[in-house]
């Protein structure tokens, strides 16, 4: 294999030794069917007593453990004490890389890792942004054979070559030293320091083993490898790198997750093409027409037998035409959309989806060491009869059913975690009893496992801890409210006593009526629904209502006197606990909110405009002050000075729809305004375009339309003797209204 | 290049130094009948120069993978289905695949909503069928029949033109290969290197949708809008230069700037939207076609050899554009007054095209 050959670049040639003739160099394209082909039958051939592979040093421990697994997987590498600082190398079973650690597997022959450890990759990845090689070798390669595209040039003359492996790979590796001669410059630290590593590790196995060894490296790396400089340069190069303590695993990966970039840098545009190409290396193309048809039918698009066969017929036509030795996938893609798609290319994005790609998630075997988080989660999902899948599903959860109820607990609990496995559908309502779910498991979920492992050994354990953390640290109601929300919905005893703990603890040190008012929302509908949820409603519904009664008694005060910024909180907060009172306090309570609201009314010298404005409203809309009332109220509004703005906005602010649909609520705005004097009028108007100012356009043309229809007697009976001057005032109010049409 | 005695010479005709360069260099194997090697095809309608030197003009400006695919379906004798918009070049493309194939592009039936049976299959020459009986000297083969007898392409323009149950009657002949005659109790079958090659619009009116048992025998390829600006300048000026030199026109070949400014004005009414993307447009109902745009530009040569001073410019596009937009008279022409004034006329390079249009249209 390794002949004498031009000089490395960079090595200076005194001390430069060719590699030993038991070394042989397979130069590989990361995740090419063709190179894993390649790779084992030159293993078959060459009988190594050692593999070495490109790949982090740090996982060799792991390697043991490669058959329980099923591609596609990844090493998931992570800073032992910071897991969320992470890194992929993914392995689909048609990456040649995968094929060298299986054989190594079954011929019980040694397999170890060869590339920088990740314990100093992973530090040098932060430090230096993307660094790739700038020229793409292949590319190069491709242009002067005349191709478009590498990847087609490495599938015809690498993937579908039939020479023998071991020449194939001194082919490779020729080509490849012509190119790095031609691009030394080019190579970047990273680069060079990768391959000083691998030569270093190389020389290590040269002196342990004394039979065959192989290596399996990407093509480019090849030329660096196959003279040996001296040791010391290559020492010199790696020295005083910072290298951090790593601990891992093996994860599930999948063929959506391969497709996007990975850990040994490009991604696999087609995973699923490339998987039918390792798996059937004769009637290929016959077999993927099969299956596509089968995919479109599933689709319910018409795709018969008889066109499959005119789709290969037309797929090996079209290579023929273009001088490849067989179909690739464009081939493959452009027959089928003539043929079974019928032109069509909504056909062709599913077959993209389903079968380009494919959505095939792997599995790791219960002896592989993981976290005992991991473990548990794993327990859990079988329990919940809830597989990890990697395509998206809908579901719907029955609370009464405790299996339901266990899913929606472990969701929940994931996401204390920050393991977004299923969000949840918070635009349907589906009553009390039921919650939707959006599930998907992403492989890169693994990361929030690793970084929560640290939290707990079960995810119950791992979230109740975070939960208490959290509830510990609560500074505010509100924040409080929310952690003892999520910990109900976890159903977690003891977070939610320490929820409940810090929510007192908040409350007590709160002096804001606002801030005591914010916190029930959160606290409202747990009590209101809680019940299925197993925890003691009652214990929630004590807190609401302490709240609550501060709340009220401190309300009138906390809206006086403040600036606008404050009073739009005021306004906010008032409406939201407004609802979290209807929903859910009893009848004591409810009565002390509302003599709250009556407080905030009556307040003299008036208070902020915005929460007064609203508060007026909503104790009219529910029969607690009558239209004479709120038509005084409103009048001395806009004769106060200052006030009148925010008092009519607070007021008709959020009530588009409400007054468009209420004729009484309009009736009472029409009568406020035309029983204004003149002057007043005028004074009230700016402020009125004011406050419908923030109405949406559809929302002030049903609005405009409504008046329009029904506004005009209305406003013609406020004659105060002077019918020229009403017409005009009426057509002026009437230009207003239409000038908001938009 | 032949003199050419009529107006529109067909493709084989005007083409037959490139034809006949390709068919001399051309060492690649040729399926049976076939003038020229797939390969040749492929090159004949795309470009390029030969290895004798012959500059071979391209036919179509397009993806290469699309005309890859069209030679490929026929190459299989598979049928070929040519969808798309108007001005797509489906049956440009038809006319020269057939030209370079068979050498005979004239094996046309024309689908129109009269279209008869007869038209795809066979006729009588009745005083013959009378006179003599059924035979087959009385039979009157249609194009289509006499593709399969000689082993050619046969073309059908606007298959989807044609009533439903005509189109239908091709089933037999793309899936046997056969034209069974009852009468004389026979059957013509096809010899190697028959197919057909149809043409239809997905968009326009009028149109009857094609039975799912004929869709399936052929394959289809969807030619779509030129893709960019530029594309479509090439495409308009190059057919409009060619079409000004065919009916003699003494006027100068189009200026490129008059073709951009119609092709932008098409581009930007079909897509909805200016250029910049900052204004958005009303949308006339007609389809705005590449091939329109061609007529646009040709006409405003006549106009301008004719009437003008034999430069083609603002006066001379108007009248074509108006004709081209308006298709409607109520909302194509709002959207006309609307582009007119939202764009054209903030364009101050456009100002004697504004100008002119208002002339003639003063709204």
């Amino acid at each position: 294999m390794a002949r004498p050959l031009p000089g490395m670049p960079g090595a200076g040639p005194g001390v430069t030794k060719p590699l030993p003739d038991r070394v042989t160099l397979l130069g590989i394209r990361h995740h090419g069917p063709g190179s894993a082909r390649m790779v084992r039958a030159a293993l078959d051939v060459v009988r190594p007593q050692l593999v070495l592979v490109e790949g982090p040093p740090d996982a060799d421990a792991l390697i043991e453990h490669v058959g329980e697994l099923i591609p596609p997987v990844a090493l998931l590498l992570h800073d032992a004490a910071d897991p969320a600082d992470a890194a992929f190398w993914p392995f689909a079973r048609f990456s040649p890389e995968w094929q060298a650690l299986t054989w190594g597997a079954r011929h019980n022959v040694d397999v170890r890792f060869a590339d920088l450890p990740a314990g100093i990759s992973l530090s040098r990845e932060k430090t230096d942004d993307v660094d790739r090689v700038v020229v793409d070798p292949l590319g190069v390669l491709a242009e002067a054979a005349g191709f478009d595209d590498p990847e087609r040039w490495w599938e015809d003359v690498v993937e579908h070559s039939s020479a023998e492996p071991t020449q194939l790979a001194a082919a490779v590796a020729e080509a490849m030293t012509a190119l790095r001669e031609e691009f030394a410059d080019t190579v970047d630290e990273r680069t060079l320091q990768r391959e000083a590593w691998m030569r270093q590790v190389l020389r290590k196995a040269l002196t342990e083993y004394d039979g065959p060894i192989v290596v399996v490296c990407g093509a480019w790396h090849v030329p660096a490898l196959r003279e040996l400089p001296a040791a010391k340069a290559d020492a010199d190069l790696l020295k005083g790198l910072p290298k951090r303590k790593i601990a891992g695993s093996w994860v599930p990966w999948s063929h959506g997750r391969l497709a996007a970039t990975s850990g040994y840098g490009a991604g696999v545009a087609s995973p699923g093409w490339y998987a039918h190409l390792w798996e059937y290396p004769t009637d290929t193309i016959p077999r993927w027409m099969a299956r596509t048809s089968h995919v479109l039918r599933e689709e319910g698009l018409p795709a018969s037998t008889a066109s499959a066969v005119e789709a290969v017929r037309l797929a090996d036509t079209l290579a023929a035409l273009r001088g490849r030795p067989s179909p690739g996938l464009s081939e493959v893609s452009e027959a089928a959309l003539a043929v079974l798609c019928g032109g069509d290319d909504v056909g062709l994005r599913i077959v993209h989806e389903k079968l380009v790609v494919g959505e095939e998630l792997g599995q790791v075997g219960e002896g592989v060491p993981r976290s005992p988080l991991a473990t548990d989660l794993e327990r859990l999902q079988k329990k919940l009869r809830l597989p990890a899948s990697a395509t998206e599903k809908n579901m719907r959860l029955d609370l009464r059913r405790e299996i339901d109820r266990g899913r929606s607990r472990l969701l929940r609990q994931l996401h204390v975690l920050h393991v977004r496995w299923g969000e949840p559908d918070e635009t349907s309502t589906l009553g009390t009893f039921a919650e939707a779910w959006t599930v998907r498991w992403d492989p890169g979920l693994a990361v929030a496992v690793a970084a929560a492992a640290r939290h707990g050994a079960t995810v119950e354990g791992a979230a109740e801890h975070v939960l208490v953390e959290r509830a510990k640290s609560a500074e505010t109601v509100a924040h409080a409210a929310e952690v003892l929300q999520e910990a109900v919905a976890c159903e977690l005893v003891g977070a939610v006593a320490a929820a409940r703990a810090a929510l007192d603890r908040c409350a007590a040190a709160a002096t804001d009526a606002l801030e005591l008012l914010q916190a029930l929302p959160a606290l409202a509908a747990t009590v209101r629904y809680g019940s299925v949820r197993g925890t003691d409603p009652e214990l929630l519904r004590a807190a609401m209502h302490g709240l609550l009664a501060r709340g009220s008694a401190g309300l009138p005060l906390a809206c006086y006197g403040i600036d606008d910024d404050t009073a739009e909180v005021a306004l906010s907060t008032l409406d939201k606990a407004h609802e979290a009172v209807i929903l859910a306090a009893d009848d004591d309570h409810s009565a002390g909110w509302w003599d709250a609201l009556h407080r905030l009314v009556r307040t003299e010298p008036s208070a902020h405009g915005l929460p007064t404005g609203r508060a007026t409203r909503l104790l009219w809309e529910d029969d607690r002050l009558d239209t004479e009332a709120v038509a005084i109220r409103m009048q001395r509004a806009v004769s106060t000075f200052g006030t009148g703005t925010s008092f009519v906005a607070g007021f008709l602010r959020g009530s588009a729809v409400r007054l468009a649909a209420d004729p009484r609520l309009l009736g009472l705005v029409d009568e406020w305004l035309t029983g204004l004097p003149n002057e007043a009028f005028e004074d009230a108007l700016p402020l009125l375009r004011r406050a419908i100012s923030n109405f949406s356009a559809p929302e002030r043309r049903t609005l405009a339309e409504r008046v329009a229809q029904g506004g005009g007697p209305a406003v013609l009976i406020a004659d105060d003797g002077d019918p020229e001057r009403t017409a005009r005032l009426v057509e002026f109010v009437r230009g207003l209204y239409e000038g908001a049409r938009v | 290049m032949t003199t050419p005695t009529v107006l529109r010479p067909s493709a084989e005709t005007q083409y037959a130094d490139e034809l006949t360069a390709l068919a001399a260099t051309d060492d690649k194997p040729r399926p049976p009948q076939w003038r020229l090697s797939p390969q040749a095809v492929v090159r004949y309608v795309l470009g390029g120069t030969l290895s004798d030197g012959t500059v071979i003009t391209p036919k179509y400006v397009g993806d290469r993978r699309l005309v890859e695919v069209a030679v490929g379906t026929l190459v299989t004798d598979r049928a070929l289905l040519l969808v798309g918009v108007p001005g797509t070049a489906k049956s440009w493309l038809s006319e020269h695949l057939a030209a370079a194939i068979s050498g005979n592009s004239t094996l046309i039936v024309q689908g129109t909503a009269g279209t008869s049976e007869e038209a795809v299959r066979y006729g009588w020459n009745y005083a013959r069928l009378i006179s003599e009986g059924p035979s087959e000297a009385a039979l009157v083969p249609s194009p289509v029949l006499r593709a399969m007898r000689t082993g050619a392409v046969a073309r059908i323009e606007e298959l989807t033109r044609m009533p439903a149950e005509v189109q239908d009657s091709l089933i037999t002949i793309l899936s046997e290969k056969a034209l069974p005659v009852p009468e004389l109790n026979l059957q013509f079958q096809a010899i190697p290197g028959f197919t057909v090659i149809a043409t239809a619009n997905d968009r326009d009116r009028g149109v009857n949708q094609m039975s799912s048992a004929l869709a399936r025998r052929f394959n289809t390829v969807v030619l779509p809008p030129p893709a960019t600006e530029d594309a479509e300048v090439e495409i308009v000026s190059q057919r409009a230069a060619q079409l000004g030199r065919a009916l003699e026109l003494p006027s100068e070949p189009p200026a490129l700037d008059e073709v951009r400014r119609v092709v932008r004005i098409f581009r930007e009414l079909r897509g909805g939207s200016t250029v910049d993307g900052r204004t958005q447009l009303k949308k006339p109902s007609g389809s705005l076609s590449t091939a329109e745009a061609i007529s646009v530009v040709t006409s405003g040569m006549a106009l301008a050899a004719h009437f003008g001073d034999g430069s083609l410019g603002a006066d001379e596009l108007a009248a074509g554009l108006l004709g081209a937009v308006i298709k409607d008279r109520v909302s194509d022409t709002a959207a006309w007054q609307e582009y007119l004034e939202a764009v054209v006329k903030e364009r101050k390079e456009w100002r004697d095209l504004y100008r002119a249009c208002r002339e003639l249209d003063p709204a």
